[in-house]
This record gives structure tokens, sequence and C-alpha cells, in this order.
């Protein structure tokens, strides 16, 4: 016997739209798994996506799902979760949806800690529009728009996370899918807006033009660009430099947005003010 | 947990509707089990073919990196697996070091 994925996606839309050897799918059974370690009901789990390559992730899924516009997913999911608190919101965005054009609701969400599993999937490019600059592109790559190389420097978005006040941050590479299910697993159970920055590949719009055309190339420089956080603590600040810490970085108790506005409601009913 | 029933003593095995023939599995595989033959129907003209099923270890990793839920590896407890052998890892070298000269790179470059 084998793992049924079946269960859980939308067989009539197989194979997938995604290009051969894409992350974004073994991202999608990493949440497949990590739903059904938990046991949750799949009329429970609300997917909410953008637009991007990523956005297919909600289409491919079988739960109650949201194809929703430009970097709004967080938008409509605060709504959702909002509408609902006792359901589970998982939100899929790619690193243009989240960190470039709805960068602002991303900061807002996580200031909120609203109850929301925000995953961003980050392949440093826009794939989908055949690879222009996005904000976290590294530095001297080739873009269409950055034909000389790109002179860019890199968002490191799991800083912005913790700027903005996310209750549980991560990050994960899905060359490492074992570990990416660990980490989600933990995500899953926080109560509060948990922030995962996912690494993952595109060899076909980011790699072909890098000199990393095959799908396994793309992945070992991924690996060489990811150190787990205990060893990036002990490395000095030019070690450092270039390479990403990976595992859960945050993890707190916060008050959450929904038993906030709980409150605001009690009060309102009884004419007066939100004791804290 | 959900669970799908294996082919009888089969520990790896392959649904090549959803295969795109990207070549991960075979790069990571560290017995060699796997190999890609040609495929005029499928998306880039070849598959996935597994080879030496007697070599497989159950390590699981091509079913975990497969974007495209092509490939499936039988549970430890339903299987017996065996052990890895110099052969198999000499094997898995070799493909590694043949992938990097194989035409489909050609295809993926284009």
């Amino acid at each position: 016997m084998a793992f049924d994925y079946s269960k859980y996606l939308r067989t009539d839309k197989m194979p997938t739209l995604w290009c051969w050897g894409c992350g974004d799918g073994v991202i999608l059974k990493s949440v497949i798994r990590v739903i059904d370690e938990l046991g949750w009901d799949m009329d429970d789990v609300c997917i909410v996506s953008g637009i991007g390559c990523s956005g297919r992730f909600s289409s491919y899924m079988n739960a109650n799902t949201v194809h929703t516009t430009h970097g709004r997913a967080i938008a409509y999911a605060t709504g959702i979760k909002m509408a609902n608190p006792d359901k589970k919101v998982i939100v899929i965005t790619g690193d243009g949806d989240g960190s470039a054009i709805g960068g602002n609701h991303t900061i807002h969400g996580c200031r909120r800690n609203i109850d929301l599993k925000h995953i961003i999937i980050n392949n440093f490019i826009y794939g989908l529009t055949n690879s222009q600059t996005s904000p976290t592109t590294p530095k001297g790559m080739w873009t269409v728009t950055a034909q000389r190389g790109n002179i860019d420097p890199t968002f490191d978005l799991c800083k912005l996370a913790e700027g903005a006040g996310a209750s549980f941050i991560a990050r994960e590479s899905m060359t490492n899918p074992t570990k990416l299910e660990k980490v989600l697993k933990k995500g899953f159970e926080h109560k509060g807006y948990s922030f995962f920055d996912v690494f993952s590949n595109c060899h076909i719009n980011l790699g072909r033009k890098n000199k990393m055309g095959q799908a396994k190339e793309t992945l070992d420089w991924i690996d060489s660009r990811i150190v787990s956080k205990s060893k990036f603590e002990k490395f000095t600040p030019e070690e450092q430099d270039g390479k990403y810490p990976t595992g859960v970085l945050r993890q707190e108790e916060q008050d959450e947005y929904c038993d906030m506005y709980k409150k605001v409601q009690y009060a309102s009913q009884n004419n007066e003010q939100v004791k804290f | 947990m959900a669970h799908m029933e294996s082919p009888q003593d089969t520990p790896v095995w392959v649904n090549t509707n959803n295969c795109k023939a990207c070549n991960i599995c075979v790069t990571l595989c560290p017995a060699g089990v796997l190999g890609m033959i040609e495929a005029d129907t499928s998306i880039l003209g070849s598959t996935i073919s597994v080879d030496y099923p007697d070599s497989c270890i159950g390590c699981n990793a091509c079913e975990l990196s497969c974007p495209d839920f092509a490939i499936y590896v039988s549970r430890k407890k339903d299987f017996k697996f065996a052990k890895l052998s110099p052969d198999s890892k000499q094997r898995a070298d070799q493909i590694v070091n043949e992938n990097k000269c194989m035409s489909i790179k050609g295809s993926q470059n284009g």
C-alpha cells in the first residue's frame, strides 16, 4: 500500500498544468500529507490562492477553494476567516503575489496575527509571465527585464514577516520534502498567523537562462543557498551572506485577531469598551 | 490515513498518465532503480521505467520529490525491500553522469 492522494485531489484535473519538475507539485503533496496527518475534514478547509503558477494550487485541492485576484489572496482570506473563525484557511501565494503586488496585505495579515496559514511559494522569478525580475530574484541573475544581470537586492521575506509581527515564521525548501512536512505541521497546529517562506524551483524560466536547465541542477542551486538555523547562527557575518536559515525561525503566542474581534462584539452588545 | 492498494509484489510503480519526464526521481534514486524510456505520447517524449525493482531500498525519495503524482512506493511493512548494495550505488552514480549528456537535456534547455 502507498499513500493515496486522490482523496484530496480533483483527479479530473490531473496531470497538473505545471511544467515538468515544478516545485509547486511537491509543496502540494506536502500540504496534503500534513492535512491527512492532522486529520482535518476537507469541508473545514479553505484554500485561497492568488495569481501566478502558485494560483493553480487551489484548482487541484478537493476542498473549499477560492482563486482570487492578483496579490489580494490575504484580503480575501481575512474575510473568509472572520466570517468562519472555526474553519482552517490556507493561503497560497507566489513570491510576486505575496511580496510585490500583495506585499501590503502580507504585512497587515502578519500585524493582525489572524489565524491564517500563509505559504509563499518562493521561486525567485515571475514564472507564469516568462521570467521578469521578482523581489526575491538573486543579484546577477538573467531575467527578461534585467538582461545584463539583476541589480536589485534580494528580499528576505522572513525578516519582513518578523518585523510585521507574525507569530509563526518558518523557512523551508521543497528540496527536502520530509523537513517541509514537519515545519508545515508545526505551523498548521499553531494558532495565529503562520508564515512559511518555501523555496521552490523554476528551472524553466529561471534555470534555463542561468545555466541550470535541468530540474535537478536548480534543486542543487537551492540547496546551496539554504542552511539550517542552528548552523546559520554559528556562521560569521561573511559566511552568512547569501545563505538563508531554514526551520522554524519564530514561534510565540500572541492575541489572535478573531478572538479579539469576539471581544469587540461582546463590548458592543454590552455597550462598553474592549477589555484587554 | 488514506491508502491505496499496491500492485502485488511491487516495490515501486508509475502512473505514466501523470509523468512528465522531469527526471528528478531518476537522479535522486540512491539505488539506480529508475530509468527513462522513450514514449511517443508523453509530454517530453519519454517516461519513467522501473528497471531494477529488486534493488529498491524503499527510501521514498522518488515519491516525495515527484511533483506530478506519478510515482508510488510501497510501505516498508508491506514489502521486503533490498539493502543498498555497492552495485546499485555504482549504477546510481552512472545514471547521474549519463543524465548530464542525455538528449532530453537538449529539449529542456531549448
